[in-house]
């Protein structure tokens, strides 16, 4: 290739944190400081190649930018690539924006330091890796390799139940991706000529018959249902969130769900014949997704549990929004992506941080956190209504892209998505009434307030959810063309 | 030319870094108070500066006109943009906004020292300020509405400054609700002007409005002149201005004795060339100003303090600047206003003293041979008591039937607010244990909501959760042991000489 390595931003972005990983695990274990400094250094200089990767991108271009494409083996067809377009780069950005306040936020960890720090520096880069991967073994290659340090984030630093929380999201995972192998073998096989290359296998796969495409885009559904997660296929999903640390479920809940809803979309522009003869059936799990998720969030008096279910609820809003096949439902489906990563990501913050102070997450237990500790009532009040995707956040413009997709696609039988949303502010508003006001409770009533670095990483993920709620021009700006490629693929097949 | 922009912007960052420093905590008490006016100082003087150059350059080059500086709303047919518009009146009305709000920032310092409230009325001051002088600089009718809602906040802020009295804050809504008139008037006005025009930048507006003819132009007009008449106080709606001056002193001078008073003449100055499309509006302004003119100058020969003397008599002029509008003299209207600004800022900002300076009180005059006539104008013309009688009572009134229905019928289906009994215990710190605090649903869908909770819950828990939680590890454990058992069976001699004779047998 033309350009030496060190030139490619992408192969930058996706190194930097491995190689900041393997710096950190070289450290002697008394420096737990110099640790933790290099590792808010090393995910904001990956933070800082990411906006640039975003300022260089021409929005306007559908064809995937500052490609890097090494052959990796030749008798199989696939190779080293990596390329953004307007899918990935806000999952790029979005991924690493979150590994930075995840890390700024961990100042709770002392103990174990060097695990801790490295493990969720090669989280970083496996994330990465599946959203930059433009080969589908690669990318599957990466998808297990998120795998590794989550397990151990899990199950060493955990809670009570780590070890089981640990093992349960391993084994769905691995059983998901067991599918998602076989389908991908299929469509290897299926299409010609035989390559991994996603654009390449997607001419191959677009003229196979419609069965065999159904058949194939089950193993990925199965695969990407698991992660993201689709109804009934959550089981990992409440016990993984509650157990992990709160930094390892901002990430888990913010960045990593994202790689189902985004694998997701990429099989689809793959298979759009599954797709269009799927769409009934995808809408129908989208919808009890969001009920159902809605629903068990608010019967929820598990704070750590409940913002779990609600995430299962707004990840149903994103499988709408890519069941609408149209242009306004992906574009709701990607700004829902990104809203909920920064919402989610908002709530487990603020709430692991609570819990950090009073080991509690029994709803009951607090009140009053407006006297008590002001600035987490005003978080808590703010990642709430964010949640709820009140006007002027990011999850309004998702929420309303989606309404007005599945509207065009379905009419008003879409406005079930609205009962979702009303549940969901049900729950909001109910949890930030008996968190903010109401008596002082035993144990809660004094509390320290929030850290230097734990202010700043809430209010950097408050902030980004204000200005996309504001200002969502950039973002739609970024992903315009691919948006229309996949709008396009499917206006003729209906 | 987009630089001009400081010029407004300049005071609300001023207020900005006040109200910041409020929230933070770093601007509290006596101590905080030279930072407080040097920032809000600061601003006002730099504010000042920049129209001083601009006006310099339109002595020099000519004014420069309308001035688009970045593309700000677009939706469908509708463009907004973030504009000025520099011509004549408005730089004139700017520079008058800017002086203005430099000399009551500087007379306050001193008149609001040690005062509780001195942050948030500076913080406020600059708000107006900048508001202001959007209403003077704006290109197009959306910020010229930006300013006039953000000037009419701005004084509901400061008529209610002391807060803890029940007259301000009384009054403070009643200004406000008044004022909203006249914003529903300026809303009105605008969707009339897009509808027609399909634009809302002023030079744009008057050049679509030429060929319109005068009957569409009247109603475009009509609901801007409702905005400018409720502003400036004029009749029907006079009352609101003298409940207004409850505010501190510098800010009546700033809002009602001199600036936001005469926000409303500025709008309709600068609706002129829509006004000489319209003849009947213009004969309906000379008679509302007119009558303003005739009747505040013979109520404020019957007050008895100086701030309201000072009101009326200002409410008086005004009603002049409306009528020559309407007689068509727009340019005497203009430098009219700019004289009587500027005077009325001596007097209002004088006023505290004035009961020392004037040696005698003056007489009402003529008035005082009718008592009938005396005590109209003691009553103010009853505006006040025709309005209560006209719109507040009967609103109260279906306010309290709404109340009844809602208690009776909607409150039951929605769900009352918890029991008052439980909120007690509550308070009192009794902790409510059981589960029903948090996840009962009140009202018919809350009900509904409770009801298919505890169904999903049941599914989750029984089906989701144990079954691939609990049961896949089971199941995962209970294969383990039995190739951990095939595996033992594997490790003893007599099954590894089995299978090696299994595996020569299948060779041979």
């Amino acid at each position: 290739m033309d350009a030496p390595i060190a030139m490619k931003p992408l192969l930058v972005l996706l190194f930097l944190p491995a190689f900041g990983a393997g710096v950190i695990a070289l450290l002697p274990a008394r420096m737990a400081g110099l640790m933790r400094g290099m590792a808010v250094l090393v995910s904001l200089i990956t933070l800082i190649v990411a906006i640039w990767v975003v300022i260089h991108f021409i929005g306007t271009n559908s064809d995937l930018q500052f490609l890097a494409n090494y052959p990796w083996r030749s008798q199989l067809d696939n190779s080293f690539a990596f390329g953004v377009d307007g899918l990935s780069l806000p999952m790029v950005l979005l991924a690493t924006l979150l590994a930075f306040v995840a890390i700024l936020a961990s100042g709770g960890v002392k103990e174990m330091a060097k695990g801790y720090y490295a493990l969720l520096l090669l989280l970083e880069t496996s994330m990465l890796g599946v959203f930059m991967a433009q080969d589908w073994s690669i990318f599957y290659i990466f998808w297990e390799l998120t795998l590794l340090p989550l397990f151990f984030l899990i199950n060493t630093f955990g809670g009570k139940q780590r070890n089981q929380a640990a093992l349960n999201f391993v084994l769905y995972t691995m059983g998901g991706s067991v599918f998602m192998l076989i389908g991908l073998l299929l469509a290897y096989d299926a299409s010609t000529p035989h390559t991994f290359l996603m654009n390449e296998m997607a001419i191959g796969t677009a003229s196979l018959s419609g069965e065999r495409q159904v058949l194939i885009f089950l193993g990925f559904l199965i695969g990407f249902g698991v992660k993201m997660p689709i109804f009934p296929l959550h089981g990992w999903l409440p016990l993984a969130h509650v157990e992990a640390p709160a930094p390892v479920s901002l990430l888990l809940s913010g960045a990593l769900l994202k790689m189902g809803s985004y694998g997701l979309i990429r099989a689809a522009m793959m298979l759009p014949e599954a797709v269009v003869t799927l769409q009934v059936f995808l809408a129908t799990l989208a919808m009890i997704n969001v009920i159902y998720g809605g629903v068990l969030a608010w019967r929820q008096i598990d704070l750590k549990r409940m913002i779990a279910y609600s995430s299962v609820s707004h990840m149903g809003v994103v499988l709408l929004g890519i069941a609408a096949l149209n242009l306004n439902g992906i574009t709701g489906a990607m700004l829902q992506m990104v809203s909920h990563g920064l919402t989610a990501g908002a709530l487990f913050l603020v709430i692991g941080l609570l819990y950090e102070r009073t080991h509690t997450r029994d709803i009951r237990h607090y009140g009053s956190l407006t006297q008590v500790a002001p600035r987490f009532a005003f978080f808590v009040a703010a990642a709430f209504m964010a949640s709820v995707g009140v006007p002027g956040t990011a999850g309004f413009m998702a929420e309303l892209h989606v309404m007005i997709g599945s509207l065009q696609r379905w009419g008003w039988s879409a406005a079930l998505l609205s009962v979702g949303m009303l549940v969901g502010a049900a729950y909001a508003v109910r949890t930030i009434g008996c968190l903010c006001t109401g008596p002082k409770h035993q144990g809660t009533e004094i509390l320290i307030p929030m850290r230097r670095t734990e202010l700043a990483a809430a209010t950097i993920l408050v902030m980004a959810i204000v200005v996309l709620g504001f200002l969502p021009a950039p973002l739609l700006g970024m992903m315009t063309a691919s948006l229309d490629r996949f709008g396009d693929l499917f206006v003729n097949g209906l | 030319m987009g630089w001009v922009m400081v010029v407004p912007l300049l005071p609300w960052l001023a207020a900005l870094w006040i109200g910041v420093g409020m929230l933070t905590g770093q601007r509290r008490g006596e101590a905080g108070e030279r930072g407080t006016a040097w920032v809000a100082l600061l601003a006002a003087t730099g504010s000042l500066l920049g129209m001083l150059v601009v006006d310099g350059m339109a002595v020099h080059q000519g004014v420069m006109g309308h001035v688009v500086v970045f593309p700000w709303l677009s939706s469908g047919p509708l463009r907004v943009t973030i504009s000025l518009l520099l011509d004549r009146p408005g730089l004139v009305m700017g520079t008058l906004v800017a002086f203005g709000a430099l000399m009551t920032l500087k007379f306050a310092v001193n008149y609001m020292h040690r005062e509780p409230g001195f942050h948030r009325f500076f913080a406020v001051l600059c708000l107006f300020a900048g508001g202001m002088t959007w209403i003077a600089l704006s290109g197009n009718a959306v910020l010229t509405f930006v300013g006039w809602e953000v000037a009419g906040l701005s004084s509901y802020l400061l008529i209610a400054y002391a807060d803890t009295r029940t007259t301000a804050t009384t009054n403070a809504t009643r200004a406000f609700v008044t004022n909203r008139f006249g914003d529903a008037g300026m809303v009105f006005g605008m969707a009339m002007v897009f509808l027609w025009t399909k634009g809302v930048e002023w030079p744009a507006i008057f050049q679509a409005a030429k060929p319109l003819g005068s009957l569409l132009t009247a109603v475009m007009v009509a609901g801007f002149l409702l905005a400018a008449v409720v502003k400036s106080a004029q009749i029907p709606f006079v009352a609101w201005i003298s409940r207004a001056l409850e505010g501190p002193t510098p800010s009546s001078a700033v809002f009602y004795g001199a600036l936001m008073a005469h926000a409303g003449a500025f709008l309709v100055i600068r609706l002129e060339p829509l006004l000489v499309l319209a003849p009947f509006w213009m004969v309906i302004l000379m008679l509302i100003g007119g009558l303003t003119a005739l009747f505040a100058s013979a109520v404020g020969r019957v007050q008895t303090d100086v701030k309201s003397v000072l009101i009326f008599s200002t409410q008086a002029q005004i009603g002049l600047i409306f009528f020559e509008c309407g007689a068509g003299f727009f340019d005497f209207a203009l430098w009219h206003l700019v004289a009587h600004t500027l005077w009325r800022f001596y007097q209002f900002l004088l006023s505290p003293s004035y009961i020392h300076l004037a040696p005698v009180r003056p007489s009402a005059g003529g008035v005082a041979k009718s008592p009938a006539l005396y005590t109209l104008l003691l009553h103010r013309g009853w505006f006040d008591s025709v309005t209560d009688a006209l719109i507040t009572r009967p609103t109260l009134a279906l306010a309290r039937d709404v109340q009844i229905f809602d208690e009776l019928v909607i409150s039951r289906m929605s769900g009352r607010p918890m029991q008052e009994s439980l909120l007690r215990h509550m308070v009192a710190g009794v902790e409510v244990s059981s589960l029903s605090g948090v996840t009962q649903g009140r009202g018919v869908l809350g009900r509904l909501l409770e009801r298919v909770g505890m169904l999903f819950f049941w599914f989750e828990e029984h089906l989701v959760l144990r079954s691939s939680g609990d049961g896949l590890l089971k199941a995962m454990r209970f294969l383990g042991e039995y190739v951990t058992r095939i595996e033992l069976l594997f490790g003893q001699p007599r099954y590894l000489y089995l299978m090696i004779m299994l595996t020569f047998l299948v060779i041979l």
